[in-house]
């Protein structure tokens, strides 16, 4: 299979100014002094292919340098060193909506983009009711752009530059236009490219639409390829780095400030006191961080203050924004604890072999309380908090840990007819 | 390397090389013009008042107050009037057309000099409309010189355009690197309205007979200028004799580095533009 993107050793330095020499006054104050700068490396020795028909995901934290790659890709910036082929007709357009005037009206708009695109007005006449159609704004024709909600502008923007017939496409956040109505039709022009076998290069955060539509990804970090294959693969390894990041995120909101609402609060009749309550099994500094599907134990200390002999220890798991997500205690459990005198300790464990918890921060508060008159020992609010991520990127709160299986068609039901 | 961008292979309806390039810089220029006077009452009138306007300033002073009334100035005037804002339109808006738009050139591929050349096509429109209109007052005056020396005019143009296009994308290109060029402009183009001999006769200048080192007069010197040339020149073709051609009063020599001035600023400002324009996406 040919390539139709090609990049060999591509690095790019820019030349930061570190005063302002652009003013003549400084030009001609200074007629000797070589300004001086500061190089920021923002593209470092990057190669790759991308075969004729692949969708390719760049993908990578702010300030990882792809939307640089992809300006170097369009001949927009000239690469510092290295090369860049490209074989076949690229689309000149890498955002969307960029040669928009809110002062023109959507007809007009057309009329100027579609000529950035190369097309010819006649041509462009012929596909504008085409073109408004798509974009559901066939009755806003002749208003001006500036009049319309920022949801109307990216329909027209997508539609416009989806006029381009170029077999190359390169593409910088144009995930996620519109409502979800709009986003199937997005969907399906994504779906259409890959049938005419269009090569496209998408540079995106939305890591889900990276899984969807793309064959390969590359990661970039610093302006180096950290890993690059299989989106699937890629994707995976980027939310397990950033997974980490959030994790000692959390963790430095945690310990910086004692006085924020992350700091553990207690109240109870102080009968029973907690030592310690910890999440183990994780990675990281400060609160630790957990991949889905991976082992955790919530580790427990107690002290007893007084003799206590109907004693049930439990602790729940609750969304930072307060949402109960779960709970259970040693009496649900029939688990009988044994009766405690004054100064003694008691240590427990609660195991988890697979961790069900998708992505997010989750707080773990504690509490000691009496069987028998339901009297609060001891409740630590806040009392550990760990953070998640799912690698494979799963929505909401749990995984089921349910299979997927091919099946045969279910039975027809008794009541419907032929 | 990304030159593939520009060679698209076709079909019906998409436009490759030099039709693509055209349609994008009709496309720019009519959307400059329309952009240009939106949102006014009088829209388009604006084009037509504004040279009158400051035409009318510069009558009242200088043939009223200084009675410069002899080979009909105020129409000599005129012409200068509209032939020195097309200059001043042309490369004031080509200085400003790639700075301009910083988001578009970053964000997109296409042939930037198209920004340029769109400018100074709505300018030209503009000039056309108000040379339309001279006409029209000379025809009415029974002033407009009918005759032989009419087509001088054509050529005349395309040197008044192609110096003014250059000098735009001389601009254009410096403007980027040196935001200072923009008030450096705009006090020369004050200067320029003296230099360029849009406010007195040439005759004047002639008669002076300063003599400068190395033998050159004061008139040489003037009409080495390409503007001063070209409306001097216009004024002979299109409204009275009184205003001589230049080539008779300096030279040869002279008139032809006038004429070398005017295709040399266009040739250095492609030259120019063409090796900087790789970098204006990244100084934006």
């Amino acid at each position: 299979m040919t390539s139709a993107v090609s990049v060999r050793n591509v690095t790019k330095r820019f030349r930061i100014p570190m005063d302002r020499s652009t003013t003549l006054k400084y030009r001609m104050t200074h007629p000797i002094s070589t300004a001086r700068y500061r190089e920021l490396l923002a593209v470092d020795d990057v190669s790759f292919e991308v075969p004729e028909g692949q969708f390719l995901g760049i993908i990578g934290s702010n300030g990882s340098g792809k939307s640089t790659l992809l300006k170097i890709l369009a001949g927009i910036y000239r690469a510092t060193s290295g090369s860049v082929a490209l074989k076949g007709a690229v689309s000149p357009f890498l955002e969307l909506g960029v040669g928009f005037n809110p002062e023109l009206t959507a007809r007009e708009n057309v009329l100027v983009n579609g000529a950035i695109l190369g097309l010819s007005r006649p041509e462009l006449q012929r596909r504008m009711e085409g073109i408004l159609h798509f974009a559901e704004l066939e009755k806003f024709a002749d208003q001006k752009l500036k009049n319309f909600s920022s949801g109307m502008q990216v329909r027209l923007a997508f539609t416009v530059a989806i006029q381009a017939d170029a077999a190359i496409l390169l593409m910088d956040e144009v995930l996620a236009v519109g409502d979800t109505r709009f986003q199937a039709k997005c969907f399906e022009v994504f779906a259409r490219y890959k049938r005419e076998g269009k090569t496209v290069v998408l540079v995106t955060h939305d890591l889900s639409g990276v899984d969807m539509h793309c064959d390969r990804a590359i990661l970039l970090d610093h302006g180096r390829i950290v890993t690059a294959g299989d989106a699937s693969d890629v994707t995976a390894t980027y939310r397990r780095r950033s997974g980490e990041e959030a994790g000692q995120d959390a963790a430095e909101s945690v310990a910086g400030d004692a006085g924020s609402d992350m700091a553990p609060s207690r109240f109870g009749t102080g009968a029973v006191h907690f030592r310690q309550v910890a999440v183990e099994g994780g990675t990281g500094e400060g609160v630790p961080h957990f991949e889905t599907g991976s082992p955790l134990r919530i580790h427990l200390e107690l002290e007893a203050r007084d003799p206590v002999d109907d004693l049930v220890v439990g602790f729940s798991i609750h969304r930072t924004d307060g949402t109960w997500l779960s709970g259970t205690n040693t009496q649900l459990e029939r688990k009988r604890l044994p009766g405690l005198g004054a100064g003694e300790r008691l240590c427990l464990t609660y195991s988890v072999d697979r961790l069900s918890l998708l992505d997010g921060v989750w707080r773990v508060d504690a509490a000691a309380v009496s069987s028998s008159t339901g009297a609060t020992y001891e409740w630590v609010h806040r009392a550990a908090h760990f953070s998640v991520t799912d690698v494979i990127g799963r929505s909401g709160m749990v995984e089921l840990g349910g299979t997927w299986e091919p099946a045969a068609p279910a039975k027809r039901h008794s009541g419907d007819r032929e | 390397m990304t030159s593939a961008t520009w060679t698209a292979t076709t079909d019906q309806g998409r436009l490759v090389g030099a039709a693509r390039y055209w349609s994008l810089v009709r496309e720019l220029s009519i959307t400059n013009f329309k952009l240009k006077y939106t949102g006014s009452a009088l829209g388009y009138i604006w084009s037509l008042v504004k040279p009158l306007a400051y035409f009318g300033v510069l009558y009242v002073i200088f043939v009223q107050l200084f009675h410069q009334t002899q080979d009909d100035f105020g129409l000599q005037l005129l012409l200068a009037v509209v032939i020195f804002n097309f200059f001043i339109e042309c490369t004031s808006a080509g200085l400003g057309s790639i700075a301009g738009n910083g988001n578009l050139i970053r964000k997109a591929t296409f042939p930037l000099s198209a920004l340029v050349i769109a400018t100074s096509v709505t300018a030209l429109f503009t000039f056309l409309i108000n040379m339309a209109l001279v006409m029209v007052v000379a025809l009415v005056a029974g002033k407009l010189r009918f005759g032989w020396q009419m087509l001088a005019v054509p050529p005349l143009f395309v040197e008044l355009y192609l110096l003014s296009l250059g000098v735009g994308m001389i601009l254009a290109s410096v403007f980027v690197f040196f935001r200072d060029i923009g008030h450096v402009w705009e006090v020369v183009s004050q200067l320029l309205i003296y230099v360029c001999g849009v406010v007195f006769p040439a005759k004047r200048v002639i008669s002076t007979h300063v003599t400068l080192p190395f033998h050159t007069t004061l008139a040489q010197i003037y009409f080495a200028n390409p503007i001063a040339q070209t409306i001097e020149d216009l004024r002979h073709a299109l409204i009275t004799p009184a205003a001589a051609w230049s080539v008779s009063i300096t030279g040869a020599a002279l008139f032809l580095t006038a004429l070398a001035l005017a295709v040399g600023c266009f040739v250095c400002g492609l030259a120019l533009f063409r090796r900087l324009a790789p970098f204006f996406a990244e100084s934006l």
